[in-house]
């Protein structure tokens, strides 16, 4: 079964119903609207409200006793005129790129590796990835700040005791680029899993006899994966590399979780910067701007994706 | 024809096989250093040569976290947030799924369109207006307030996943219930839902994951009433002003991931079934 | 099958999910008891001295009865600020009193000028009271302070034959730089500790900023406050404390408990997460107040600690009153100081510290203590860390005038942001 869900990745499946039906069409839409319902209730009004606070001069005392005026771009031209945020945007973008390269490559070999393997070392690492998989965000972030620990962790005790003297008792925390790699380390690490296993899935649908003619025609291994594999698996791969650019691009609970940004703000990307200037530095206004701005890049970032996405699903 | 040769067989293999040993190693390694360092006595924990396993185990941590104030609280509330906001996000987005998947009508792209782009939501950013909303609304300190906010939150992962599995069920088996006089919702109770068990199972194992974890609406929204609270603010409690005491924060989170992975290991074959098979068709 | 299972889980979580709101709020259900909630930060007090409290509260005060509910640190701004934009909020919170300028002026806190006799506020700390009132107008109570000493190692001390604490700056270099030889600290300074380096600056004359008209200033770059940060780099460099982090990472308590080092600089309270880390410490440690420039007057320090404050959206005020009251009074006063080790909020108490070799050194520091700016963006410098990024920058090389120069107009740029 695994194989025919996969294959159908290559194709969109023809609807029921083309073309002729009259009676019932209101069917669709009583299907979608508990959906609709929820999104507009619970996501487009909390959205708009945010966009609205973010043409007013909302801080604290607006929030406790409303009254909240218009302040027009005022927020917009702050949030895009101080260097702050063109830095943070920059690290936004280089966090994006460092993680979901990472992800991919990772997933992408490990995704390969596992049909060569025997069944049971299959099974073994297919089981440690789903417990990689299901640990909670709040349990990986604690387990990651002591394994990375000064004077306690065991990677420092790792490291030292292979030569690498400087970092006994090395304060990962305290150094900006070291917590922006241990905070990489660990959305890797967490992500891998998924994008491993459901490419492996992938994998498992391409017939044998395609890699078998290849080979017959002489192709090396780098070559069977340029001309059968990736072909085939593309949408899959296209599908898998968006959703963790969004998941990646948006990602607060473990960089809040683990240095809130810091130090120096070195690990503040954009959905972590909108955060500190709304709650920790109370103002909501400016915070809102700079969250509009950061979902209007993200959608930037896709619309390349999202145009192929509307014209593969049939009308 | 030429042949192509395979070089050392064998070495290919031991290549292989670290290779997949490395992998396994490093998934499981962390949760592993968590656990033991749960049941290492604090004298043991705070050493500067790590003992990679526990030679005088002790349950003492595990008691430090049990007893924190509100424990079962905590847990019961957690718990119910995280089921029904599952349960209330499978409901809405299956007939939600069956509509983009299987019937044609105008707006579907866009109705697509629109669920995936729902993923790039800032959530972190509009704490402060579903407050504002909630508060208006005299939702605030009330439990199911989270389970809407965690619904939502799903919901757009849920419907994607969904939907590509029921387009990945065979038109031939639903055509073949609607000729033995099935009505349209019976075909699809009898012969798709069946099939999307790991679908369902699924997206049910990350809604779980994602609101059983959520802090910054919990701390946010449920104010005076501390019977709201859930286990992310419990977790939170270990670390005070002169450090962290890492032994009842490895027991708080190694408690804290039992459920799920109660709930994986329950769902297990049927789990890897569904994430392979799952979220195939965006 | 499969269904019973889904209706059994859906009936069940939706029944726990009512049960978890069905406890109201406000009033209990006999007729005129009413149930104030009052906030702690956890770690504030002891179990034992809050439930004294409640008892002899609620004792004296029939009809009245408290919900004692204990704040964790992790995101108790967002708490704080959602309880007090809420409809219902918290009748009694304890908030810092770096935090409680910014409260006070977004106008969600009662105003309590009028009742400042009666709390016998006429010798408050000023690193208490400063803080809480904004434009003339007093909305946090002082409640409990607490200031850093020197806390040092008695044997290592003895080994290094110093038989009596420095009194003045000079003698306590003399003594850090005996102490540091031979694998031994003199001192573990971390190099963020921007509360000390707040001590040192005020101690030369200097402040962190100044009030500049309407405005604020930041003032990191004067010669006084240069001179601290000179004096804070003589003495780090004393010691193996990280150039590029804050007496949290490491705990410094952790730390000191390895043995090798001969003090640290923290509030007295510090004395007991060492003897935690290492037990055979226990009565080894010695206190003195932080030397000052001349013997007579012991070293500026920061006055850290708490104020309460009764929200404006509380339900019952006038019972809140009674409450922060009776937190404020001499009773709950010496009963706090003498448990918990902390400086009480006025000066005519603070008799009650003289016995114990730790209190005492605090207390005096306490005479001289200071406050951070009371501006209400002042949360937000510490929130950015200004202060200790200037320090590393410093620590690690970089030349002091010019980047106290780039510091201070930071500060200014985000304490003058209008709110």
């Amino acid at each position: 079964m695994a194989r025919t869900l996969a294959r159908t990745a290559a194709r969109p499946a023809p609807l029921i119903g083309a073309g002729t039906r009259r009676k019932g069409t209101f069917w669709p839409y009583l299907l979608v609207a508990p959906a609709l319902a929820g999104f507009a209730c619970l996501l487009v009004y909390p959205l708009a409200r945010s966009v609205v606070i973010s043409f007013q001069h909302f801080r604290l005392g607006e929030l406790i006793r409303g009254g909240a005026g218009f302040a027009g771009l005022a927020n917009y031209a702050e949030a895009l005129g101080g260097p702050e945020f063109w830095g943070v945007v920059r690290r936004t973008f280089l966090w994006t790129a460092a993680n979901v390269v990472l992800i991919m490559v990772i997933s992408t070999a490990v995704a390969l590796m596992l049909p060569r393997l025997g069944r049971r070392m299959r099974l073994a690492v297919m089981s440690g990835m789903v417990l990689t998989w299901a640990t909670p965000v709040l349990a990986a972030t604690t387990i990651f700040q002591w394994l990375f620990q000064s004077r306690l962790g065991v990677v420092n005790w790792l490291l030292a005791g292979l030569g690498f003297d400087s970092f006994r008792d090395y304060t990962w925390f305290a150094h900006g680029g070291a917590t922006f790699a241990i905070l990489v380390a660990l959305v890797v690490w967490q992500s891998v899993p998924f994008a491993a296993l459901t490419l492996y899935a992938g994998l498992t649908t391409i017939p044998g006899e395609l890699y078998e003619a290849a080979r017959i025609d002489g192709a090396g291994s780098w070559q069977v994966f340029g001309r059968v594999t990736f072909p085939i698996l593309r949408p899959l791969f296209g599908l898998i590399t968006s959703l963790e650019v969004i998941w990646v691009f948006t990602c607060f609970a473990q960089i809040w979780a683990i240095s809130k940004g810091g130090p120096g703000g070195a690990t503040a990307t954009l959905p972590v910067y909108a955060f500190q200037i709304a709650q920790s530095l109370h103002r909501y206004d400016l915070g809102s701007a700079v969250s509009t701005l950061t979902v209007l890049m993200l959608l930037a970032v896709l619309v390349v994706h999202l145009r192929r996405m509307f014209r593969e699903e049939n009308a | 024809m030429r042949r192509v040769a395979f070089n050392r067989p064998a070495l290919n293999r031991v290549v292989l096989n670290t290779a997949a040993l490395g992998v396994l190693a490093v998934s499981v390694f962390p949760v592993y250093w968590m656990v033991i360092t749960a049941f290492k006595p604090t004298v043991d924990i705070l050493t500067e040569t790590p003992a990679f396993w526990p030679a005088r185990p002790t349950l003492d941590h595990f008691a430090t976290a049990v007893n924190a104030a509100g424990f079962w609280t905590f847990w019961r509330n957690s718990l119910a947030v995280t089921v029904s906001a599952v349960l209330l996000a499978l409901a809405v987005a299956l007939p939600s799924a069956f509509a983009v998947a299987r019937l044609r009508w105008s707006g579907r792209r866009g109705f697509i369109l629109m669920v995936f782009v729902a993923q790039t939501a800032p959530w972190s950013a509009l704490l402060v207006p579903v407050y504002i909303i909630a508060r208006d609304a005299d939702m605030l300190d009330r439990l199911p307030t989270l389970t809407l906010v965690y619904f939502v939150t799903t919901l757009p992962f849920t419907i994607v996943t969904l939907r590509g599995f029921i387009a990945g069920v065979p038109r031939e088996l639903e055509e073949a219930a609607l000729m033995d006089g099935c009505g349209r919702a019976e075909a699809f109770r009898r012969v798709v839902l069946p099939l999307l068990a790991p679908g369902l199972m699924s997206t049910s194992l990350f809604g779980f994951i994602t609101a059983w974890n959520e802090f910054a609406f919990a701390n946010a929204l449920m104010i005076k009433d501390q019977g709201d609270r859930t286990l992310p603010i419990w977790l939170s409690g270990f670390s005070n002003v002169f450090g962290t005491d890492w032994g009842a924060t490895m027991a708080a989170a190694t408690l804290f991931m039992l459920p799920v992975l109660l709930v994986f290991l329950v769902l297990q074959r049927r789990v890897s079934a569904g994430m392979i098979a799952g979220a195939v068709k965006g | 099958m499969r269904y019973r299972l889904l209706a059994t889980a859906a009936a069940f979580s939706l029944a726990l999910a009512g049960c978890g709101s069905a406890s109201e709020p406000g009033t209990s259900g006999e007729t005129g008891t009413t149930t104030l909630t009052v906030w702690f930060m956890r770690d504030s007090l002891s179990d034992a001295i809050v439930q004294r409290f409640t008892d002899d509260f609620q004792r004296s005060h029939p009809g009245i009865a408290l919900n004692v509910q204990i704040q964790e640190w992790d995101g108790i701004g967002q708490k704080v600020t959602s309880a007090l934009a809420s409809k219902d909020a918290p009748d009694v919170i304890e908030v810092g009193n770096t935090q409680v300028a910014e409260y006070a002026a977004s106008g969600g806190v009662r105003d309590l000028t009028a009742k400042i006799a009666d709390l016998g506020g006429s010798d408050w700390l000023p690193g208490l009271a400063e803080p809480g009132k904004i434009d003339g107008r007093q909305y946090g109570i002082p409640w409990y302070a607490a200031n850093r000493v020197v806390i040092y190692n008695k044997d290592l001390f003895a080994k290094a034959g110093v038989t009596t604490p420095p009194k003045t700056r000079d003698e306590w270099i003399d003594v850090t730089t005996k102490l540091n030889k031979g694998g031994v600290q003199g001192i573990y300074l971390p190099g963020q500790n921007w509360y000390t380096l707040a001590g040192f600056v005020w101690d030369e004359g200097g402040d962190l900023a100044v009030k500049d008209g309407t405005g604020w200033k930041g003032v990191l770059d004067t010669p006084q406050a240069l001179a601290g940060m000179a004096f804070y780099q003589r003495l780090q460099a004393l010691g193996k404390g990280p150039k590029d982090s804050d007496e949290a990472r490491p705990p410094q308590a952790d730390v000191f408990g390895k043995g090798d080092i001969a003090q640290i600089i923290s509030a007295p309270g510090g004395a007991v997460a060492i003897e935690k880390a290492n037990p055979d410490l226990k009565g080894r440690l010695g206190f003195f107040p932080i030397p000052g420039k001349t013997a007579d007057k012991p070293g500026a320090v920061f006055t850290g600690g708490s104020d309460l404050i009764i929200p404006e959206a509380s339900a019952h005020p006038d019972e809140a009153y009674e409450v922060v009251k009776a937190l404020a009074g001499e009773k709950f006063q010496l009963d706090m100081a003498k448990e918990m080790s902390y400086v009480p909020n006025r000066t005519s108490y603070a008799g009650v510290l003289s016995g114990d070799e730790a209190t005492a050194a605090m207390a005096a520091g306490a005479a001289v203590g200071h406050a951070t700016p009371n501006s209400p963006n002042w949360a937000a410098v510490e929130a950015k860390n200004v202060i200790k990024e200037y320090m590393t920058k410093v620590l690690t090389g970089g030349d002091a005038a010019t980047e106290a120069k780039a510091a201070s107009e930071v500060i200014t740029t985000i304490l003058n942001t209008a709110s």
